[in-house]
């Protein structure tokens, strides 16, 4: 039994699966091969987002910009593709390290500057998003807006193994890399100090700088891959690419266990969550439920989330204070 | 006992804008010998500390590690040297577990930067085994009483295979029979040629552990000596001077316990609270300090924090000089005169951000303003009659708190509490982590308090305390009273054994 009791995130997969059955018995619609496709399609990028997001929650932090990142690595794509005529092979990396950069930039402001990571992210989201208009070949040359982009490297990564999308598989290693490192690498016990107890890490003489500034920098470096999802599936990128999702990405990390207090989650609860949230959004479309209802779920989702970590903390604290 | 010098600092100064922390400090550790460095707050014991684990660096001054000359300010390089310490506050992750708080920041790892899980916990093992530290491998830490996790503290030190280890002051949260066991491991640490500089406030322990002295008082080293050569007063008169020593010594004489006892204040019967306490009955009067006393886990904390109203009770009454007294929370209580001062001064009773002033009219806001708006005039007297009263010191209103000495904070935390007709007056663990002359004066205060007819309620662990200022001590134990006795007709040994249950 106690090994049973050592999973982690049993109850939120239990409930992942009771949500499932539930709208699989209320929709005939929902219980198809093709909504399920739907829903691997639509929110494995958001997993993904979710997986990064995690690395700035669990050491009690936060990351605001990644849908301007999105954005950004989206642009950088569309430019080098349609404006240069560059191959897959070198944009595709560049869409990457310019995400790297902007993370391991938010990095800098937090641990370099000492701003607060809600505040230095909600500074770079509006940054990321200013830039990603100045280099937009949609306004410069506004020819190229109609045209799609045809790189074979590209496009082969919007393809499917039956039912399955090649980003879910994506996600699937993503979540499984970051999964190893956090649980099972010496940086992920330091993410977990950091986060748990930043002064005791420091006094243990973890490099809490270099620790944070990596953490952003897989935020971003997962903002990228999401924007090589988006921009393979939709064959261009916009200026407003991803507004708006980072919201989602926070909410399905913290359904997924990762706490805003810092110091408890992990890599897998995130794919979870974000799934979660597709079924009920996708479900909850499917049974009859307007679209313009979703941010507004979306909200209510993060709003649960949160009380019941506040509600886990104070279990926590209740325990510590009897212990004294 | 004279082994080779392990740690030796020379020159040591730090200033903090136009003061010296510390001033030209000099200090050597042997292997196999335990040093005690002693000093007031403010002294500069902090500071030299957090030169040693590299937390801070010296303005000037140079370390030496078995004659290795380190550059200080870096806390892996210190750690690296073989220096490490145990903190006063745990220093420890809640959400891990035991194994991995041990090894924070240097497990054991694979040729790909895996962690080695089976290397990390042979090692563990092997390391509690040697010491005789039973611990639960794999308990988060956070689900661990407040004893457990200070040995996850030593054995997180131990385990870096430390050759200097800085006690920062180790027993203050511990209880007797632990304090015991740390001295059994730092026994045997002393026969691993381990070299140790022990902080206490606490001087019995001093001359039960140590070997060798150090005092520090305004930043500098004003005695090194073995413990052997220097008696109780002329310790004491070192520490903190002449005028203040006598005050102490007067104290312990036990003048104090001359009773004035009035009325019965506040009379509790039969409280109860489902596995924590039961049938706990007293009455406290006013004119006396009533000690409640006990081991780690006898329930005391509980108690008070239920006559407060921040815990519920489950049966018993309590009347409140005469009328029914039956708090829902905090604020009830306070209405009716009941002060409450906590144990954790940082966490539970002051805006360390905010100045003197604004904390000391936080709680009576409403007698120092009209129609809602602060009067600045009333506000600004107030707070200098408080802080002459309290003899807080600097004597600023605007003065941050957190930049206070524990002993200042302490009266701070007091002086809050003074003003509204406060009747009755409970303090947890008044004196802890405060130093000897800082102690003195808040035990004035509390005997001029008493005098002007106030209830006061003090939750202690420490017998001194205890037999100094109570009239009466209460003595709890596993959530029950053991017994209530008159201070003058008791003595130190007897209240040991009450406390013990032999």
């Amino acid at each position: 039994m106690k090994s049973v009791a050592r999973i982690p995130n049993k109850e939120l997969a239990i409930f992942f699966i009771v949500t499932v059955a539930i709208f699989c018995s209320l929709s005939p619609s929902f219980r198809t091969g093709e909504n399920f496709e739907n829903i691997l399609v639509g929110f494995s990028h958001m997993g993904v987002l979710a997986v990064g997001q995690a690395f700035p929650i669990l050491l009690g932090g936060i990351d605001l910009s990644v849908g301007s990142i999105v954005a950004l690595a989206g642009m950088v794509g569309f430019d080098g593709f349609l404006i240069f005529g560059l191959p897959g092979a070198i944009v595709i990396p560049v869409m990457l390290a310019t995400s790297v950069v902007a993370g391991i930039f938010n990095g800098v402001l937090i641990t370099g500057a000492r701003l607060q990571p809600f505040v230095a992210t909600l500074a770079t989201m509006a940054v990321y998003r200013g830039v990603t208009y100045a280099i937009s070949g949609r306004q410069l040359f506004p020819e190229l807006a109609t045209r799609s982009i045809d790189d074979d490297l590209l496009l082969g990564l919007d393809n499917y193994v039956g039912h399955f999308p090649y980003a879910f598989f994506l996600l699937l290693i993503v979540a499984g890399l970051s999964q190893l490192l956090l649980a099972a690498t010496r940086f992920g016990r330091d993410v977990y100090a950091v986060g748990g107890n930043r002064e005791a890490a420091r006094l243990a003489g973890i490099p809490i700088g270099r620790t944070t500034a990596i953490c952003y920098a897989i935020s971003g470096f997962c903002a990228g891959l999401a924007a090589l999802i988006l921009v393979s599936r939709m064959t261009t990128s916009q200026e407003n690419l991803g507004i708006g999702i980072e919201l989602s990405a926070i909410a399905a990390a913290i359904v997924g266990g990762a706490s805003l207090q810092g110091g408890t989650g992990n890599a897998i609860g995130p794919v979870i969550g974000a799934f979660l949230l597709g079924v009920i959004l996708i479900g909850l479309n499917l049974v009859g439920i307007t679209t313009y209802a979703q941010p507004v779920l979306t909200g209510l989702i993060l709003l649960g989330a949160v009380y019941y970590d506040r509600v886990l903390l104070g279990r926590r604290r209740l325990r510590l204070g009897k212990s004294q | 006992m004279t082994g080779e010098i392990l740690l030796r600092g020379t020159g040591l100064t730090k200033k903090y804008g136009g003061a010296f922390a510390l001033a030209d400090a000099d200090l050597t550790i042997r292997a196999g010998e335990v040093r005690a460095l002693v000093g007031a707050n403010g002294a500069g014991k902090s500071t030299l500390i957090k030169i040693l684990t590299g937390a801070v660096r010296p303005d000037a001054g140079e370390i030496e590690i078995r004659g290795n000359r380190i550059e200080p300010g870096s806390p892996a390089r210190m750690i690296e040297a073989g220096v490490a310490c145990i903190y006063q506050h745990a220093n420890l992750v809640p959400a891990m577990t035991v194994l991995d708080n041990i090894f924070l920041g240097r497990q054991p790892t694979h040729a790909l930067g895996l962690v080695n899980a089976r290397e990390q916990r042979a090692q563990a093992e092997r390391l509690l085994g040697g010491y005789e530290i039973d611990l639960p491998l794999d308990t988060v830490v956070g689900d661990l009483p407040t004893v457990k996790q200070k040995e996850v503290e030593i054995a997180k030190a131990l385990s870096l295979d430390a050759k200097v280890l800085l006690m920062d002051e180790p027993t203050a949260w511990l209880s007797l029979h632990e304090v015991k066991n740390l001295f059994r491991t730092i026994e045997s640490l002393k026969e691993r040629r381990v070299a140790i500089l022990y902080i206490s406030h606490v001087l019995d322990e001093i001359y039960e552990v140590a070997q060798d002295v150090t005092i520090l008082r305004d930043g500098r080293v004003v005695a090194a000596c073995p413990v052997g050569h220097i008696d109780r007063p002329e310790l004491l008169r070192r520490l903190v001077g002449e005028k203040l020593a006598r005050e102490v010594a007067t104290h312990s004489a036990g003048d104090v316990n001359e009773s004035r006892r009035g009325e019965a204040c506040l009379v509790c019967e039969g409280l109860t609270r489902a596995g924590v306490f039961h049938e706990v009955s007293f009455a406290l009067h006013a004119g006396e300090i009533l000690c409640i006393t006990g081991l780690v886990g006898s329930k005391r904390t509980e108690l008070v924090r239920a006559i407060f109203g921040a815990d519920r009770l489950d049966s018993g009454r309590m009347m409140l000089n005469g009328r029914a007294f039956a708090p829902k929370n905090p604020r009830d209580a306070i209405e009716r005169g009941v002060a409450f001062v906590p144990e954790d001064r940082h966490h539970d009773g002051l805006m360390l951000q905010m100045s003197v002033e604004d904390n000391l009219v936080m709680a009576m806001l409403a007698s120092v303003s009209r129609h809602g708006v602060l009067q600045r005039r009333k506000k600004a007297a107030h707070t200098m009659q408080q802080i002459s009263r309290l003899g807080i010191k600097p004597a600023s209103p605007r003065y941050r708190v957190g930049k206070l000495s524990g002993g200042n904070q302490q009266k701070v935390l007091i002086g809050k509490w003074l003003q509204r007709g406060t009747r009755v007056l409970i303090l947890d663990e008044p004196t802890v982590g405060i130093d000897v002359g800082a102690k003195s004066e808040i035990y004035s205060i509390l005997k001029s308090l008493k005098q002007e007819g106030a209830a006061i309620l003090i939750v202690s662990s420490d017998i001194e305390e205890v037999m100094a200022i109570a009239d009466r001590v209460m003595v709890m134990r596993a959530g029950k009273v053991h017994g209530i006795y008159d201070t003058v007709r008791l003595t130190e040994p007897e209240l040991i054994s009450y406390i013990g249950g032999e």
